[in-house]
């Protein structure tokens, strides 16, 4: 019978193919494939310079593993069980970039010179060709199916100190492009698929007795604890420090407070060896190493029925809250979708349309009474700068003569304020016409309707021409006649004065005083003539230049509206075509917004439906974590407050202490 | 020294120019009396690394007793300067409140009880011992290892503010540590002249599991490092030391040495198992009649490793209290130590604090700039590229990174005449014990070879620059001669 967590595996596979995420299922299909192998797989890791390899070398009871004051491990090593001992170093074909498609190279060396071999591939081939080594050897502890990795040591800050970083993947993705964690940031990306903790089962962190954990430390085992359900901290070196059980406190206490339930192991490699060398049990007991093993071994037994579950119950987990987190976006999402955005923007260019229209048509209307008032103003003007001049003028001349003159002045002065006002009337205009374009420049419709107005040339012509006043001319009966009367008047009151004095009527003095009385009298007769013909030439003028006037207004007039006209006719036009095209695609919107909302609301379900179905999965998975938690280590409680017995007696506890009852 | 205007000289005079500048700025001008005033203290040496790397033991070690660290209520961080003065005592700075220094068996302790809550940043502490006359020590708080986290860090800032030499300590060099070494890099000053940094394997019995040949690998691997270029560009050195056995062979007392020597005795059939860990040395049954407090002691002070390189050092030969004494310093790598500070730092005293008085300068004209700081920026600038001494220090620099292309020997040989294994006439020419006349045979052939490769026009500009540089040494190793007595 299949396990339930393999049922679990499998639908989670199936629930990723479905959202397209081959990275998931080919991480998902990877580790259940790991899983169902018997073997099991401890990565051993941790700070460079901690002794990881020592451990290793200590698990195994022989110097597989270059450990040393020197290079730290740059290339991992696995170690398997074998028949006879050998050693394998594993490398990407010569030549080949490592990729996805490279096919390793497996060369065989002596198992003694390896880990010189390792250095001199290191050294010679810059790129770091060498992925892994592997070496076998015949042990009791290995030959169930442990297979131990030690992998190279994280740096809290990247790459390795000293010199010899480890580079096998020359920037590529992993060699067979298993991401080695799904929440990112992990510090082992660079490392060799073989040393990536998701290849792993069981992950060993190794940790000096000489301080206690560091920040590092924590962060890497909260990473790992959300995939790896056994976890084991190795406490090393405890043979060198005197008060090493304060080191074991404080960090059970930092490893609560961070909430990773991971039991912690005080181990000395230097005692193990030392047992094996002196085949002493008492200092085997004593290095620790019988406690971590016990729990390895106890892992391995379990892997089928606590391991793997619990592992699976994790990751699945993990991948069920990745897959749920774009649809929970996509449901979040869903309230604002693109037809019905472009709906809202429909009518939302029409409100603006509509308001629009009428800004423009209001700027029209008050442009165009302002034109008219100003521009007859400045016609008024014009024509009584022109009357003053006449009246000046005629205050002077004598029309009888002047009017030849004074009649072309009078027409040019009429034609030239014709055209300054006409021209200053054009210019309005254009100004109106961009005012009003600029209500409607937000539409890209900034084109000014084509419009143009000539000066009326004819204008002149036009214009009756003034005609001559009819004045009187002082002819010479008229002289004769009032110098008639004038001399009468003196002769007769001269000749009466001096008939008193004896003389007759007509007499000298009464001649000569009639004969200036003549004079006077016809130059006041021509006098009086001529302030007569001013006043008719003036009346003349004004009666011409009121004519000139009223039908200048009017033509100006005239020319306004009917640019007011055009310009009205142009933009109603306008924005009756803008109005169409605005509907126009309110309509299609609205459409596509009705098509929309159908699609959404079978989105929504589905999105639903899936999320539905991962809660269920979410829920088998939690109840796989559950099961494992309950019988193993009953969350991080017990780890925590489990250290005493541990501490005290290794072995006996290791048989039967709290961690295994599966 | 061989400069010709000594670079102490023309800094001061940078120095008080800088003071009429500055005079109304009482901030900054006190600033520059305390850098003026530095000139005549002893060479201040900070002892710094991340968090456990063994500073305190080592500044113990550094000064024969146990001082460090004095424990701070409310684990404030603290500076702690060491120096020298006749009468024992401790002051509180800002602060400014004095605290109780009383002697114990082998070193002194700063009574805290009267400790004022008031925030204190530096803890002066003077004790009279040889080991300060030249040098005054400063523990400083931990460097955080940051690593993930921004790594200018105020600590850090305030270490190479107030510091003339930085013992950089760690116990694994990664790459953390470089992000210091790096930082101590920055500034016009300090690229001028790297020369203030050492840095310290410390911790190096812990290495290779204690095995008893963990020192000699520690050194190894100090070499090692040393020899990487982005190691030998930051510091002047790479020293491996263990803090813990040479403060044990430093103040050895003849109780433990007692018990050592009972130790050594016991046949190591029966002893060598006892000596495998901690536990089983302070456990029951131990072969020796040695009790368990002496036991634990003994481990308190030396650690499991120095325990077994006694008892082994003992059994081959060093059987008096003073032998033991003196092979563990040997052994540990501490002579190693204060060979190289004395080479490196103490030698080059004045060289030293003027470049610390300058870089203080660069700092305080960069941030305060007013009318005048062109003509003294133009000042700095001259003093750093004509002084001798700061030549010679850069040559060195450059030899190190090999960015001076001369082969092996040449580069070997113009790193000694320049002054990297010493500044004394003798280390600069390479011999140990000399008689006058091969002194002048030796200079007078060295200073003939470097000015032929000065005016040898085969060599690249930058060559002919560099040998230019030894030429001037050589000659003021002969004005030296000439003026000995």
């Amino acid at each position: 019978m299949a396990p339930v967590w393999l049922d679990v595996v499998d639908e989670t596979v199936r629930v990723c193919a479905a959202h397209g995420r081959t990275d998931l299922v080919r991480r998902l299909q990877q580790k259940r494939a790991q899983l169902l192998d018997s073997k099991l797989r401890v990565l051993v890791t941790g700070e460079p310079k901690q002794g990881k390899s020592q451990l290793v070398n200590a698990l195994i009871n022989a110097a597989v593993c270059p450990a040393g004051d020197g290079p730290t491990t740059s290339v991992p090593t696995v170690v398997h069980h074998a028949e006879v001992p050998t050693a394998t170093l594993v490398h990407t074909a010569a030549g080949e970039p490592a990729g996805p498609a490279a096919v390793p190279d497996r060369t065989p060396v002596p198992v003694g010179e390896l880990a010189s071999r390792i250095n001199a591939s290191q050294a010679g081939r810059p790129d770091g060709a060498v992925l892994h080594a592997e070496v076998g050897v015949p042990r009791g502890l290995l030959a169930s199916g442990l297979v131990l990795v030690d992998g190279p040591g994280f740096d809290g800050d990247g790459s390795g100190f000293n010199g010899d970083a480890p580079g096998f993947n020359g920037g590529a993705p992993n060699f067979d492009g298993d991401a080695p964690s799904f929440g990112g940031g992990e510090p082992a990306s660079r490392v060799s698929p073989v040393a990536s903790p998701a290849r792993a089962d069981v992950v060993v962190l190794v940790s000096d007795a000489t301080r206690e954990l560091s920040v590092a430390e924590v962060d890497l085992l909260l990473r790992m604890a959300r995939e790896h359900p056994h976890i084991v901290v190795a406490l090393t070196k405890i043979d060198l420090v005197p008060h090493w059980r304060l080191v074991a406190d404080r960090n059970r206490q930092h490893l609560a407070s961070a909430g990773v339930s991971a039991p912690l192991v005080p181990v000395s490699a230097t005692l193990r060896l030392q047992a094996a060398q002196a085949n002493d049990q008492a200092i085997n007991a004593e290095s620790g190493f019988p406690e971590l093993i016990a729990r390895l071994i106890r892992s391995h037994r379990a892997k089928r029925d606590v391991l793997a579950p619990a592992t699976v119950g994790l990751l699945v987990s993990t991948v069920i809250q990745q897959l749920a987190t774009p649809l929970r976006a996509g449901l979040s999402a869903a309230g604002a979708s693109e037809p019905l955005a472009r709906l809202h923007e429909a009518q939302r260019a029409l409100d603006q349309l509509r308001r629009c229209s009428t800004s423009w048509q209001n700027t029209l209307g008050d442009e165009m009474a302002n034109l008219l008032s100003d521009v007859e103003y400045d016609l008024r003007d014009r024509t009584r700068q022109i009357l003053r001049e006449v009246d000046e003028a005629f205050d002077a001349a004598d029309p009888l003569r002047a009017w030849g003159p004074f009649q072309s002045w009078l027409e040019t002065a009429c034609t030239d304020a014709a055209e300054a006002n006409f021209a200053w009337l054009v210019q309005r205009c254009d100004w109106i016409v961009n005012r009003v374009a600029g209500h409607l420049a937000g539409y890209g419709e900034d084109g000014v309707p084509e419009w143009s107005v000539e000066t009326p040339g004819a204008l002149s012509e036009r214009l009756a021409a003034i005609e001559q006043p009819n004045v009187e001319r002082f002819t010479p009966l008229q002289m004769a006649f009032a110098g008639l009367r004038g001399s009468y008047i003196g002769v007769l009151m001269f000749g009466l004065a001096t008939t008193l004095a004896g003389m007759p009527l007509i007499n000298p003095i009464s001649l000569g005083a009639g004969a200036l009385f003549a004079g006077k009298s016809i130059r006041d007769e021509s006098k009086s003539l001529l302030k007569r013909r001013q006043a008719t030439a003036k009346s003349a003028a004004q009666r011409h230049v009121d004519d000139f006037f009223l039908r200048l207004n009017k033509e100006c007039k005239d020319t306004a509206r009917w640019v007011q006209h055009l310009l009205r006719d142009h933009y109603t036009a306008l924005t009756e075509q803008i109005h169409d095209g605005i509907v126009h695609s309110a309509r299609t919107a609205k459409q596509a917004a009705d098509a929309d909302a159908v699609e959404r609301d079978q989105r929504h379900r589905d999105i639903q439906a899936q999320m539905r179905r991962l809660a269920v999965l979410y829920e088998r998975a939690q109840q796989l974590a559950a099961a494992r938690a309950a019988p193993t280590v009953g969350g991080p409680a017990p780890a925590v407050d489990g250290p005493a017995p541990t501490v005290a007696g290794p072995a006996p506890v290791a048989a039967d202490g709290p961690g295994h009852r599966a | 020294m061989t400069g010709s205007p000594p670079l102490g000289q023309s800094v001061r005079a940078l120095l008080t120019n800088a003071l009429e500048l500055y005079h109304d700025s009482p901030a900054t001008a006190g600033q520059l009396h305390h850098q003026l005033s530095r000139f005549e203290e002893p060479l201040r040496v900070a002892v710094t690394g991340p968090w456990r790397s063994g500073k305190s033991t080592l500044v113990n070690a550094l000064m024969g007793e146990q001082v460090a660290p004095v424990e701070v209520p409310d684990g404030q961080q603290v500076f702690t300067w060491y120096q020298d003065g006749s009468a024992p005592h401790a002051v509180a700075y800002p602060a400014g409140y004095e605290l109780p220094v009383s002697r114990t068996a082998d070193g002194m302790s700063v009574d805290v009880r009267r400790w004022q809550p008031a925030p204190v940043n530096d803890l002066v502490v003077t004790w009279p011992t040889r080991t300060l006359r030249h040098t005054t020590l400063v523990d400083t708080p931990a460097v955080p290892d940051a690593g993930v986290e921004a790594p200018p860090t105020a600590v850090a800032d305030m270490i190479l503010r107030d510091v003339d030499v930085v013992l950089y300590l760690t116990r694994d060099a990664r790459d953390t540590d470089l992000h210091f070494l790096q930082r101590a890099q920055a500034g016009l000053v300090a690229r001028a002249a790297p020369v203030n940094l050492l840095l310290v394997l410390s911790r190096a019995d812990e290495l290779g599991g204690g095995r008893l040949d963990a020192l000699i690998a520690a050194r190894q691997l100090a070499r090692r490092q040393h020899r990487d270029p982005r190691v030998g560009s930051l510091c002047l050195g790479v020293v491996a030391v263990s803090g813990l056995v040479a403060l044990a062979g430093r103040v050895l007392g003849e109780p433990d040495f007692a018990a050592l020597a009972t130790l050594a005795a016991t046949p190591r059939a029966e002893l060598d198992g006892f000596l495998l860990s901690t536990d089983r040395f302070i456990g029951q049954q131990f072969p020796a009649p040695v009790a368990v407090e002496a036991r634990r002691a003994l481990l308190d002070r030396l650690g499991i490793f120095g325990v077994r390189l006694a008892v082994t050092l003992i059994r081959t030969g060093s059987d008096s209290r003073a032998a033991l004494a003196a092979e563990l310093v040997r052994r540990s790598g501490l002579t190693d130590l204060r060979e190289a500070v004395a080479r490196c730092f103490v030698d080059r005293r004045e060289v030293l604090q003027a470049r610390s008085a300058l870089a203080a300068l660069e700092s305080i004209l960069h941030t305060d700039p007013r009318p005048g700081v062109e003509r003294l920026s133009a000042g700095l600038e001259h003093v750093l590229t004509t002084s001798h001494d700061l030549r010679e220090l850069r040559l060195l620099a450059w030899l190190r990174l090999h960015r001076v292309g001369f082969d092996g020997d040449l580069a070997a040989e113009a790193r000694r005449l320049v002054g990297e294994n010493g500044t004394g006439v003798a280390a600069r020419l390479g011999v140990d014990r000399p008689t006058t006349a091969e002194l002048w045979r030796l200079s007078a052939d060295a200073l003939a070879r470097w000015r032929e490769l000065a005016d040898d026009p085969v060599l690249r500009l930058d060559q002919r620059r560099a040998a230019q540089v030894v030429v001037r040494s050589c000659e003021g190793i002969q004005a030296r001669l000439r003026h000995r007595p």
